[in-house]
C-alpha cells in the first residue's frame, strides 16, 4: 500500500528522519518496500529564477526570459505562458530532461530565438490538471535545486507491505493510529468532523431506496445514501494530487471521492447512477443475494462475467445483477458524465467469498483486497456520511432524506459483530516473551491500538476488549504480539532453551543417504539436482516402460507444458543435464541425484512418493593427461559404482541379472541389468538406448542407473561382518577357461565356489580374451586367479594341487570349458 | 721373490684394482679375482700346506693381513660405489614436480545439499533431530492445520502449484485443489506434533514449490529448512538466542542478528530475522563510501521467518498451549547459498553444469 506522508501528517506527527522512520516501521511489522520522493523521474528539472522577461520580437504572446538555474550564466528560454514574469521562481526543464509522456527537452529555436529549456506547468510535470500557466514556486525555493528534491520536501510516498492480518492498516487513518502507537504520540481521526459536515435536504423520501439482504453471512451490513443533483466533472487539485501521489488516476469527482474515502478509512464504496437502477415507480430496490449459476454481468472493466452461486451480487428485481459484491461494479449502472443522481453504497461483505470470487474470476481490486481481509461493520454510517458530504463538497448536489424517518441513510445491519473480551495475564506474557515488559507499557500500548483496557481483581490479569477494526485480535496471544512488536523484539534478551531430554539423532534413511553420497563422491561422481517436473511424453522419449511407475501426477496450473507433470523417473532430468553439458563443450559428465518421483492412484488425493537414486555417466572420468589415458565409460563403470554402494551399505546377496530388451526398452540390449539384493529388486543399470539418448539431444553412450532408495534402506546393514585377518599364507593358482560366449561369468564363478570347497578363499577374474584363431569362433577365454588358504595351517602344494584339479574338472564339466595353457 | 713379498705385491695390486673399480660390477670382478674360489689370494691360502713349516707362520700371518686389508677395502669401495650409484639413480629419476599430479577425481556435493548438511550439523549439535516430509501435500497440512483456513488472505502470500485430485472432489475455486505441492516445509511441524509428544526439537529440510517463473533470483522449486521446538517454558528469548547462535555458526562469529515483527498464520508473535551484512559489516556502505550492493545499503540481509507456535496450531495436534510453548522457524536454503557464494543465477542450481557443480 502506498502512503503519502504529506497526507498522513494531517493526522499524526510524521518523524522528519525518513530513514529512521522506515527502520522503525520495518521492525514493528510494517515492511517498507519502497520510498518514493515524488518527482524523482524528473532528472534535469530544477528550480529557476526568472531574471529578465522580455517580449518575443516576432510573437505577440511569447516571451524571452533569462533564467538563473544555478549555473554560471543564466539560460535563455522562450516561454508562451501568460503568467511568466521577472522575479518569480519556476520549475525549469533543462536540456536532456524527459517529462511525462516521454517528452524530451532539446535545444530549439522558436520563431528564430534560441530556447535552452522549458518553464513547466504543474500538468507538464504530471502533477495535476492545472494548466493555466507556469507553476510559480515559493520564494524560498532554492535556485538550481533539482525539482525532485524540491518536491520531495512536499511529499514522500512509502510503499508499505501490509501483512494480511492487518486490514486496519490499509488506510491512511488506520496507519496514522499505528504510527501514533509506535511513537506513543497522539493522532486524530477526521471521521467525526467529516461526517458532521453532512447536511440533508429536500422532502423525506421514505420509499426511494429499499434494501433486502438475503443472507447476513454474505453481507453483514448494507447501507445506501442518495445524492441528488451532482455535477460529474474533474476533481479539485488537492484530491487529484493526493490520489496521484499514491498512484491513483483521477476519474471524475464522484468516483474520486469513493477512492479517497477508501484510502482514507479503508472503507470501499460504490456509487451507482441512481436513475439506472430505479424501477418504474422510482424506487431503487437493492437485493443483495447469491448470484445464480450462469448469471451474467458486465463489470466496469468491460469484461462479460459468468457468475456462480458462490458469488454475491447487488441486484434489482428488474435488472438482475448490477454489481459484483465487494469486487467490482457493473458497467450498465456506472456513474458517467451525464449522471445527476447517485446511490452511494457503503457495505460490508464476507471475506472468504469475496476472496473466492476474485480468484475464480481473476479479478482483484482495491475493494476486494480490503473485503477479503475484513472491513469493520461498525462505523459504516459515519464513513458513509463523510463520503456523501465530500461528494457534495466537490460535485455539488444535496443528500436526500431517504429512509422512513428521513435520516438520510437506509441501513441494513442484521448481526453486528461483537468485540472480543479477553484476559491478558501479565506474568504469563512476560515469561513467554522472556523479558519483564512493564505493565504500564502493556496498558498504554494496547490503549493506543484501540483496545479498552481495565484492571481486574487479580492484579496479574488485565481485561482487554479488542476493537472491531482489528479482526486479528480475537485471542490473548494476539495481544502479546501487539505489545511485543511495539516494545521492540530487539529489546528481548537472547537465551537458549533449557529443555532436558533432547537428543539429536539421524534416521536410518539419513545415514544411508550419507553413505551413498560418500561412496559416489569417492567414485568421482557429482551430485546434482534437476526439476521434479516432467513433460507428458518423458517416458515415451526415454522408452521406459510404465510398469510399476504408477500413473503420472498432473499439475492443474503448470508453468509450461514441458513441466505439466511430476516426474516418475529422475533420468530425463539428468539426460537434459548431459545435453546441456555437451552443448557447452563439456563431454566428461558424471552426475547423480537423489530425488523424489511421484505416482498417482485413482481415489487417492495425495500421490505416492518414492525416492530414487539416479546416475548418468557420459564421456570419461577425465581428459587425457600427460601420464593418464582417458577410458570411455561403459556398462561396467555403472556396475562398479553399484558394487561400491553395495559394499558400503553391506547389502547382502547382491546379484545382477541381465535385462532383456522387452524388460528394459530404455536400455541398450545386452548392456542392461537388474540389481538384486536377495530377492529384492534394488534397481537397474545399463547403457541407455541410443534412441533414448538422441531423444534428449544428448550424445551417447550414456551409462545410467536408477535405484530405489527404500529398497536400499531396507537392505542396508549398519556394518559388514568382521572376518579374521589370515594368519597363514595363501596359495595362488591361475586357471583360464575357454567357454562359449553364452556362458556367463556368474555361472563360472558359481561353479568354482561350489567346487572349490573350504580351501578356496577367493576368486578374481583378471582377463577376458577373445580370438577366433586361438580360442575359437564364438568363444572366450576367462582367466581367474584363485586363492586357496586354510585358517589354521599352511597348505601344502599337494593339498592345493588336489583341490585345484578337482575345481578345474568340475567347472569344465559344468560349463563345457576347455583349459587354456 | 719370497712368498711374503709376493703377498704384499698382491695386496698392493688388489688395493689398486679396488680403487680403480668404476662400479659395483667391476668391484665384484676384483673380489672374485682375489678372493673367489680361483682367486689369487685363495691360491696362496690353499698352498699353505705345502710350505715349509718355518715359513708357514709368517706367510699365514701376512696372507691374513692381506685378506683383511682386501676385504676391508672391498667393503669400503662397495659402500662408496653403492652410495654414488644410488645418488646417480635418484638424480636420473628426478621429475619436474610442477607437472600435474595423476588425476584422482573426487565427486562433489551439490551446493544446496552441502548447505543443508551444514545447517543440519549445527542443529544436531544443539540436540535437534532431522525430520522429513513429503513434497506433495494436502491442503490440510500445507495450510489449514497451519492456521490458514480456506480463503485466508495469507494464502495469497505464496503462489501454489495444485495437483489433480484423484478423489474426484472439486475445490471451491476453479483451478485450485486440495492436493498440492507444498509451498513450505511447515507442514512437517504438524506431522511431527501429531506423531510425537513434547519435548520436540526438530529441523526438517526439504524441497518446496512455488509458482514463480525461473529467473536469476527465482525458482519454481527450492529448499527450506523448517525448525520446531515445543517444550515447557520456551520463550521468545529462546527463539532469538537459538537463531542468533545458528547465524553466528553459519555466517561467522562477528555477525549480528535482528528481529523484525512480521506475520505468519502459524506463529504468534511472528518475526523475520536478518543477519548483518558480511560485505559491509552491517554499515550499509563500503570503505570507499559507496552503497553496499549486497544489502542494498541497509546493513542487513533477510535470512528467515520465525515465531512462537500459534496456539491454534496446537489445537490441531492436541497439545495444550497452557502447558507447552514453542517456536518455529523456516529459512530458504537457496537464499543462504546466494549469500555465502554470490551465485549470480539460481537456475544454475538445476542445470547440472559440470563447471558449476565441480566448484563446491
Amino acid at each position: 500500500m502506498k502512503v503519502s506522508l504529506k497526507w498522513l501528517s494531517d493526522y499524526v506527527e510524521v518523524p522528519s528522519d525518513i530513514k529512521a522512520f522506515c527502520d522503525k516501521l520495518d521492525l514493528t511489522g510494517t515492511g517498507v518496500e519502497g520510498v518514493d520522493k515524488l518527482g524523482a523521474a524528473f532528472d534535469g528539472v530544477v528550480v529557476g529564477y526568472v531574471e529578465t522577461c522580455e517580449d518575443h520580437p516576432d510573437s505577440d504572446h511569447m516571451h524571452v526570459v533569462k533564467v538563473n538555474v544555478g549555473g554560471d550564466e543564466p539560460i535563455q528560454i522562450v516561454c508562451g505562458a501568460p503568467n511568466i514574469a521577472a522575479g518569480i521562481k519556476v520549475p525549469v526543464a533543462t536540456i536532456g530532461a524527459v517529462l511525462p509522456g516521454d517528452f524530451k527537452i532539446k535545444k530549439s529555436k522558436l520563431r528564430g530565438v534560441t530556447s535552452m529549456g522549458m518553464c513547466c506547468s504543474k500538468r507538464e510535470l504530471g502533477m495535476g490538471t492545472d494548466h493555466e500557466g507556469i507553476w510559480v514556486l515559493p520564494e524560498d525555493a532554492q535556485i538550481g535545486q533539482p525539482i525532485a528534491d524540491f518536491m520531495g520536501l512536499i511529499d514522500t510516498v512509502l510503499d508499505l507491505e501490509i501483512t494480511p492480518n492487518r486490514p486496519d492498516s490499509l488506510s491512511v487513518v488506520g496507519f496514522a493510529r499505528e504510527v501514533g502507537a509506535m511513537y506513543a504520540k497522539p493522532w486524530t481521526n477526521p471521521l467525526q468532523d467529516m461526517a458532521a459536515k453532512l447536511e440533508l435536504a429536500g422532502e423525506v423520501e421514505p420509499n426511494a431506496v429499499k434494501i433486502d439482504v438475503a443472507d447476513a453471512v454474505r453481507c453483514p451490513r448494507y447501507s445506501a445514501r442518495v445524492i441528488h443533483g451532482v455535477k460529474v466533472g474533474p476533481s479539485p487539485d488537492w484530491m487529484v494530487e493526493r490520489l496521484a501521489a499514491i498512484g491513483q488516476r483521477s476519474v471524475n469527482n464522484v468516483v474520486d471521492v469513493t477512492n479517497y474515502i477508501l484510502f482514507l478509512f479503508g472503507q470501499p464504496l460504490h456509487a451507482f447512477d441512481l436513475n439506472k437502477i430505479k424501477n418504474a415507480e422510482g424506487v431503487a430496490h437493492i437485493v443483495v443475494r447469491a448470484a445464480e449459476d450462469g448469471e451474467k454481468l458486465t463489470t466496469l472493466d468491460g469484461e462479460h462475467r459468468k457468475l456462480t452461486s458462490d458469488m454475491t451480487v447487488i441486484s434489482t428485481p428488474d435488472q438482475g445483477a448490477v454489481a459484483l459484491a465487494g469486487v467490482m461494479g457493473g458497467l450498465d449502472t456506472e456513474v458517467t458524465e451525464e449522471t445527476t443522481d447517485i446511490l452511494l453504497e457503503t457495505a460490508v461483505f464476507e471475506p472468504g467469498r469475496t476472496s473466492r470470487t476474485s480468484r475464480n474470476l481473476g479479478l482483484f481490486s482495491e475493494s476486494s483486497m480490503r473485503y477479503e481481509r475484513g472491513v469493520d461493520d461498525h462505523g459504516v454510517e459515519a464513513r458513509s456520511a463523510a463520503a456523501a458530504a465530500l461528494i457534495v463538497e466537490v460535485a455539488g448536489g444535496t443528500v436526500a432524506r431517504i429512509g422512513e424517518d428521513g435520516c438520510g441513510i437506509v441501513d441494513v445491519w442484521p448481526a453486528p459483530s461483537e468485540q472480543p473480551h479477553l484476559q491478558f495475564r501479565v506474568k504469563r506474557f512476560q515469561a513467554m516473551m522472556g523479558a519483564d515488559i512493564p505493565r504500564d507499557f502493556i496498558v498504554d500500548t494496547l490503549e493506543r491500538l484501540g483496545c479498552e483496557v481495565a484492571q481486574t481483581e487479580d492484579a496479574d490479569v488485565l481485561s482487554v476488549v479488542s476493537p472491531t477494526f482489528r479482526p486479528d485480535l480475537p485471542r490473548e496471544i494476539d495481544l502479546y504480539e501487539e505489545v511485543l512488536r511495539l516494545y521492540g523484539m530487539d529489546n528481548i534478551p537472547t537465551t537458549l532453551p533449557a529443555g532436558r531430554g533432547r537428543i539429536g539423532v539421524r534416521t536410518n534413511a539419513q545415514l544411508v543417504d550419507a553413505k551413498i553420497h560418500r561412496t559416489l563422491s569417492a567414485c568421482g561422481i557429482n551430485e546434482t539436482m534437476t526439476y521434479s517436473f516432467a513433460a507428458g511424453d518423458d517416458l515415451d522419449k526415454l522408452r521406459m516402460k510404465e510398469d510399476g511407475l504408477g500413473e503420472a501426477v498432473e499439475l492443474i496450473n503448470p508453468m509450461n507444458s514441458e513441466q505439466a507433470f511430476m516426474r516418475r523417473t529422475v533420468v530425463p532430468g539428468l539426460l537434459r543435464s548431459v545435453a546441456h553439458n555437451q552443448a557447452h563443450g563439456v563431454s566428461n559428465i558424471q552426475l547423480y541425484e537423489i530425488g523424489t518421483v511421484f505416482a498417482a492412484h485413482e481415489g487417492d488425493r495425495k500421490p505416492k512418493e518414492r525416492r530414487k537414486l539416479a546416475c548418468v555417466l557420459a564421456g570419461a572420468m577425465d581428459d587425457k593427461g600427460w601420464n593418464t589415458d582417458p577410458r570411455a565409460f561403459d556398462f561396467f563403470d555403472g556396475k562398479g559404482a553399484l558394487e561400491a554402494i553395495a559394499r558400503e551399505l553391506a547389502l547382502p546377496k547382491i546379484r545382477f541379472k541381465a535385462l532383456s530388451a522387452e524388460d528394459a526398452p530404455h536400455l541398450q540390449p545386452g548392456r542392461a541389468a537388474e540389481m538384486l539384493s536377495g530377492g529384492d529388486v534394488i534397481g537397474w543399470v545399463g547403457e541407455l538406448h541410443p534412441l533414448a539418448v538422441a531423444a534428449y539431444d544428448a550424445e551417447g553412450p550414456v551409462v545410467a542407473f536408477e535405484l530405489d532408495m527404500a529398497a536400499l534402506e531396507r537392505n542396508a546393514r549398519p556394518a559388514r561382518d568382521y572376518v579374521d585377518v589370515p594368519q597363514f599364507p595363501g596359495v595362488e593358482r591361475d586357471a583360464a577357461f575357454v567357454v562359449d560366449e553364452a556362458v556367463t561369468c556368474e555361472k563360472i564363478m558359481q561353479c568354482m565356489q561350489s567346487a572349490g570347497g573350504k580351501l578356496l578363499e577367493s576368486v578374481h577374474l583378471f582377463d577376458v580374451y577373445r580370438d577366433a584363431e586361438r580360442v575359437g569362433e564364438g568363444k572366450k577365454s576367462m582367466a581367474f586367479s584363485l586363492t586357496y588358504r586354510a585358517a589354521d595351517r599352511t597348505l601344502t602344494s599337494e593339498e592345493v594341487d588336489k583341490a585345484h584339479e578337482k575345481l578345474v574338472t568340475k567347472v569344465s564339466k559344468a560349463t563345457g570349458a576347455e583349459m587354456r595353457g | 721373490m719370497a712368498i711374503v713379498d709376493e703377498l704384499n705385491e698382491l695386496n698392493a695390486q688388489a688395493l689398486r684394482d679396488i680403487e680403480a673399480a668404476a662400479d659395483t660390477a667391476a668391484l665384484e670382478e676384483v673380489r672374485v679375482a682375489v678372493l673367489g674360489k680361483k682367486g689369487t689370494l685363495t691360491g696362496y691360502l690353499r698352498g699353505m700346506g705345502q710350505l715349509p713349516k718355518e715359513e708357514r707362520a709368517e706367510v699365514g700371518k701376512t696372507a691374513n693381513i692381506v685378506r683383511n686389508a682386501v676385504e676391508s677395502a672391498l667393503a669400503n669401495r662397495k659402500e662408496a660405489l653403492a652410495k654414488a650409484e644410488l645418488l646417480a639413480k635418484m638424480d636420473a629419476e628426478a621429475v619436474d614436480i610442477t607437472l600435474p599430479g595423476r588425476g584422482q577425481q573426487v565427486g562433489t556435493r551439490h551446493l544446496i545439499s552441502g548447505i543443508i548438511d551444514e545447517i543440519s550439523d549445527i542443529f544436531l549439535g544443539m540436540g535437534y533431530s532431522v525430520a522429513s516430509g513429503t513434497e506433495a501435500e494436502t491442503d490440510y497440512y500445507n495450510f489449514e492445520a497451519l492456521n490458514a483456513p480456506a480463503d485466508h488472505p495469507s494464502r495469497g502470500m505464496q503462489d501454489t502449484f495444485y495437483l489433480v485430485d484423484r478423489t474426484g472432489e472439486q475445490a471451491a475455486v476453479k483451478g485450485e485443489s486440495a492436493a498440492l505441492l507444498r509451498t513450505q516445509t511447515s507442514g512437517v511441524q504438524v506431522h511431527t506434533m501429531e506423531e510425537n509428544k513434547p519435548p520436540i526439537y526438530i529441523i526438517a529440510p526439504g524441497k518446496v514449490y512455488r509458482r514463480d517463473v525461473a529467473d536469476p533470483s527465482h525458482l519454481p522449486q527450492f529448499h527450506q529448512v523448517e525448525g520446531l521446538v515445543v517444550d515447557k517454558g520456551i520463550s521468545f528469548g529462546d527463539l532469538k538466542g537459538t537463531l542468533d547462535y545458528f547465524c553466528k555458526q553459519m555466517f561467522g562469529p562477528d555477525r549480528k542478528t535482528r528481529f523484525r515483527a512480521h506475520y505468519f498464520p502459524f506463529t504468534e508473535p511472528s518475526a523475520e530475522a536478518d543477519v548483518s551484512c558480511g560485505v559491509c559489516g552491517g554499515s550499509g556502505h563500503l570503505h570507499n563510501g559507496e552503497k553496499c550492493r549486497m544489502c542494498k545499503g541497509t546493513g542487513w540481509l533477510e535470512i528467515l521467518g520465525c515465531g512462537m507456535v500459534d496456539p491454534n496450531v496446537y489445537g490441531f495436534v492436541d497439545i495444550d498451549p497452557e502447558e507447552y510453548s514453542g517456536f518455529a522457524f523456516g529459512m530458504g536454503v537457496e537464499r543462504i547459498a546466494c549469500l555465502k557464494y554470490n551465485v549470480p543465477d539460481l537456475r544454475m542450481l538445476l542445470e547440472g553444469d559440470m563447471r558449476f557443480l565441480r566448484q563446491f
